[in-house]
């Protein structure tokens, strides 16, 4: 499907991914930063080009396919403990972005290697209650990532809600991965990178 | 024979379990699916619960070939921990055989210690 350095070509629809997810090759989708020097360093450059592109509904069942793909394109250009990292950053970004995004727009899901950074980034539409707690959360996770990671894995022994954020945790403390959350309007863009 | 040998193993496109007598319990694959507790929760319960029947001191946990799973599996593996620890000292020890290759398993049973370290034990293959 993708080889190479070569893009996906505009509009491939593998039949795997449903009728409503697209695999696309964006022309140079802008990313919306509006947070300070931490997402310099970790959102890919304006004029980047993402590598994959996959945009679905939110609530659509394009995650295990997703995570699959990305996994396998990465370990066709990257070193294998880059892949594993890259990895969970795929499947927890879009599970967050498929599980509580807003039906009210489209959830993009990206994967950029350029200047020797890899990056996954996942956008979505979020009500601005799940967006503060998304904020609050990541806060929380890169002042202490570790901290962070064992209160999510006691969290999950006692089912406590609210519902347990073990992903965002994983990405920073598990996966070493830099994680930038940029809020416009409802809009969310989440990037989680790290050097190839 | 056992109660252990006799519990099904689940059978998920991703992931292989094989239950290998007397006190083995080996995981091969990606747990990706959404909710693994649906088809992953019952296994372990019931795996749990053989144990328990064969009176095993310890019951090896062999996930060093799980190269990936989603934050919702590594609670299968905490629900599992916090069933022997709530046993209060009556059932087996958990002895999970892990890989230093595989990321998360090194964070992720580094935390489970913290938290019931005194009913499991963590080695590695490589």
């Amino acid at each position: 499907m993708v080889a190479g350095d070569q893009p996906p070509k505009r509009g491939v629809t593998p039949s795997r991914f449903g009728s409503k997810a697209k695999i696309t090759a964006s022309a140079g989708m802008q990313p919306r930063v509006s947070g300070p020097s931490s997402a310099e360093r970790c959102a890919p450059n304006p004029g980047d080009r993402p590598l994959v592109t996959v945009v679905c509904d939110a609530g659509s069942s394009v995650l295990e396919a997703t995570h699959s793909f990305l996994t396998a394109y990465a370990a066709s250009r990257l070193r294998s403990h880059v892949v594993q990292r890259l990895s969970v950053a795929a499947y927890e970004l879009l599970a967050n972005a498929l599980n509580y995004g807003s039906v009210t727009g489209d959830v993009v899901f990206e994967f950029f290697h350029a200047r020797s950074v890899a990056t996954i980034r996942v956008s979505n539409e979020a009500i601005p209650a799940r967006i503060q707690k998304l904020i609050e959360h990541a806060a929380r996770v890169q002042e202490n990532a570790e901290s962070a990671f064992v209160e999510e894995m006691r969290r999950s022994v006692s089912g406590g809600i609210p519902h347990p954020m073990l992903g965002l945790a994983r990405l920073v403390h598990e996966a070493r991965l830099m994680l930038d959350v940029n809020v416009v309007d409802r809009r969310v863009v989440v990037s989680a990178s790290c050097s190839d | 024979m056992s109660k252990l040998s006799q519990v099904k193993a689940p059978t998920l496109e991703t992931v292989t379990v094989s239950v290998e007598a007397p006190s083995t319990i080996r995981w091969r694959g990606t747990i990706t699916t959404k909710d693994p507790g649906v088809d992953l929760a019952g296994f372990t319960s019931a795996a749990h619960r053989a144990a328990l029947d064969d009176g095993l001191a310890e019951l090896t946990v062999d996930i060093s070939e799980l190269t990936f799973v989603n934050s919702s599996a590594i609670r299968l593996f905490i629900d599992w921990a916090m069933w022997v620890k709530d046993s209060g000292g009556k059932a087996y020890k958990l002895r999970f055989t892990t890989s230093r290759r595989v990321t998360w398993q090194k964070t992720s049973f580094m935390a489970l210690r913290t938290i019931a370290g005194d009913v499991l034990s963590v080695e590695h293959v490589d």
